[in-house]
């Protein structure tokens, strides 16, 4: 692919944008709750498109066309099935307590309801977990703009890890979420004349349906046994695992989500943030999937000459086919010079929002979990803005270093989901417990989700998939990763919830009065709407039947 | 506070102007699977639109 000069312009245009916007943003940064946490007073407008964005990194965008292309539309259950229950349910009942508490962070949260020892778990895990994604979305765009473009490695890891680290440090989180807003519209300007180009070229659904195996076109119909799907994935596990344990795992319990709700101005903004949010993600199928199916087709149609209209994109061994790069190829093929430079431009954006929104939840969670809690208290907080700038830098170094990390695996997607399986999985199990029963103790919580994380773990290495897992023996073979994914993570929730339920049981629990504001039942959830429809129940029950409908049209 | 409105909408009015441009100035410009449709006329101008509209409603808001 060979880019024009006015691709290089539009480019240049959205870096200057970014930069200019951290810029702007830079005066309202004077203490570390405003670099931090963005002073909770976002409106709610750009919190929910925020919410989706800094989970839309280009890991998401190269991985769901990729997924696309390999399993059909069966790729649409990691929304419909997995994220949008979830955020309805994050922001319906979950959010009262994130919000509410007034904790600066998802740890934060647990050491008020829980002890020291469980939230610096988490802490560092999830400290850890930040930095591995963003360098694994790094990694993917470097490798991207080195197939597609030719340019280097190095170069393109390093620059827009400057460009993120840039804005960032000038506006802190506020200047993330803004960029993140900006990020969405773009992705979509982007991205979205693809799927219409692509699916019309195709013959519409229809064509795409009259030329594909049917259990690529179905997303229900052929769940009934792992073996007559693509995807090697049986009913139960999909819905337990996917469904249930990692997306609830992912949406409801990771800071990097989380943040940008609890960066919003009143708890009414904070709870309808994932339920604003939930209407654009699950219409995101269109945009970042569609395509990836289309291409199918397209490989299958002839031009006048008798060439094919597309090629899937191979591996540099010449057979295998490599998924990752149909999102490029099929830009290359629908994108004349200028539009070349949006869609382009638009995966730049994605990496950043993924990136910035990883850094950002990192430097918080470093700074007020890990440093304030553990290596300086009681700090003017002058000193812990510094903190958090400085950690901001070290975040963006640390990515660096993972992306050259990253580089050694291939499968993106599965290995970010292997990841959420040892860290997400069990926590769900934690938050589940702490925040509806309220007899669960500080020790039962902490020895829970140890053992979740250590089950996650044996299980992965007890089991094959596909020649991955299985270092300390072979108990069973999965027929994909996919669905080795999935089984680490509901061993890893059910070990979590009965081990935090029997330890809760044999130790002392914490008086009632201790926990008002953390516990469902000793909460009270004050109603601040007027307008019937900004309820939050009323928005849940809108988006549910929205995606409910969705599951339908393609079962 | 910065209304996100203002930048994000000079944003898409300058893309969408350039895009839509590249589509005025070079109307058969395609890529291999879209003969004969001048893309970036279509994605430039919706583009611009929008952006114009962004601004619109930041402008609104500033002079309630």
């Amino acid at each position: 692919m060979k880019l024009a000069a006015v691709d290089y312009v539009i480019l240049a245009v959205y870096f200057a944008f970014v930069i200019g916007i951290g810029w702007m943003l830079r005066k309202k940064v004077s203490t570390s709750g405003d670099f931090l946490l963005s002073g909770r007073s976002i409106p709610v407008w750009i919190t929910s498109l925020a919410f989706i964005a800094a989970n839309l990194g280009a890991q998401e965008l190269i991985g769901m066309a990729a997924s696309g292309a390999k399993y059909g539309i069966m790729t649409a259950h990691f929304y419909w099935v997995g994220a949008i229950p979830a955020i309805v349910f994050m922001g319906l009942f979950m959010m009262p307590f994130y919000y509410g508490s007034k904790a600066r962070s998802v740890p934060e949260y647990l050491k008020m309801r829980f002890d020291e020892k469980t939230r610096g778990f988490n802490a560092l895990t999830f400290a850890v977990m930040t930095v591995f994604s963003s360098g694994i979305s790094m990694y993917a765009l470097g490798l991207l703009l080195h197939l597609v473009l030719g340019w280097d490695f190095n170069l393109c890891v390093l620059a827009s890890a400057a460009i993120v680290l840039a804005y960032t440090y000038l506006g802190g989180l506020t200047s993330a979420i803004y960029n993140e807003v900006l990020q969405f519209f773009l992705i979509v300007a982007g991205f979205a004349p693809l799927a219409i180009l692509a699916c019309d070229r195709a013959g519409g659904w229809q064509g795409i349906v009259s030329r594909l195996p049917a259990n690529m076109t179905h997303s229900w119909q052929y769940m009934g046994h792992a073996s007559e799907n693509p995807m090697g994935v049986e009913l139960f596990g999909m819905m337990a695992g996917l469904g249930f344990v990692l997306s609830f795992g992912y949406w409801c319990t990771n800071f990097l989500v989380v943040q940008r709700a609890m960066a919003a101005e009143n708890m009414s903004a904070a709870r309808r943030t994932p339920l604003i949010g939930a209407i654009p993600k699950m219409f995101l199928p269109f945009i970042v999937i569609l395509p990836g199916i289309a291409a199918v087709a397209l490989a299958k149609m002839t031009g006048p000459g008798g060439a094919h209209l597309y090629n899937l994109p191979l591996k540099p061994d010449g057979i295998a086919t490599d998924y990752d790069q149909v999102l490029t190829t099929l830009m290359s093929r629908f994108y004349p010079a200028g539009l070349l430079g949006v869609g382009l431009t638009g995966l730049m954006a994605s990496f950043m929002s993924g990136m910035a929104g990883n850094v950002t939840a990192f430097n918080t969670v470093f700074t007020y979990d890990i440093y304030q809690s553990y290596i300086k208290k009681n700090a003017p907080d002058s000193h812990y803005l510094m903190v958090g700038k400085m950690t901001t830098i070290v975040g963006v170094i640390l990515s660096i270093g993972a992306a050259y990390v990253a580089r050694r695996y291939n499968n993106i997607m599965d290995l970010l989901q292997l990841v959420f399986g040892f860290v997400n999985a069990p926590l769900f199990g934690t938050f589940l417990l702490g925040m509806f029963w309220k007899r669960t103790t500080a020790n039962g919580a902490f020895f829970g989700l140890v053992s979740g994380t250590g089950a996650a773990f044996m299980t992965w290495a007890l089991t094959l998939a596909e020649g991955k897992g299985g270092i300390f023996g072979n108990l069973y073979t999965f027929p994909s990763t996919m669905a080795q994914n999935f089984w680490v993570a509901i061993m890893a929730f059910v070990t979590c919830i009965v081990v935090t339920t029997v330890v809760s049981m044999v130790t002392a629990p914490r008086t009632d009065k201790d926990m008002e504001g953390l516990v469902y039942g000793l909460t009270k959830i004050r109603h601040e709407e007027t307008v019937w429809y900004q309820r939050p129940a009323v928005l849940a029950v809108f988006v549910l039947v929205l995606v409910i409908a969705l599951n339908f049209w393609f079962a | 506070m910065l209304d996100l409105r203002v930048p994000s909408g000079w944003f898409f009015v300058i893309l969408g102007a350039i895009v839509l441009t590249v589509g005025l100035l070079q109307p058969d410009l395609h890529a291999p699977l879209t003969e004969g449709i001048n893309v970036n006329l279509y994605a430039g101008g919706p583009m611009l639109v929008f952006g114009g509209f962004l601004l619109i409603m930041a402008w609104r808001a500033s002079h309630k």
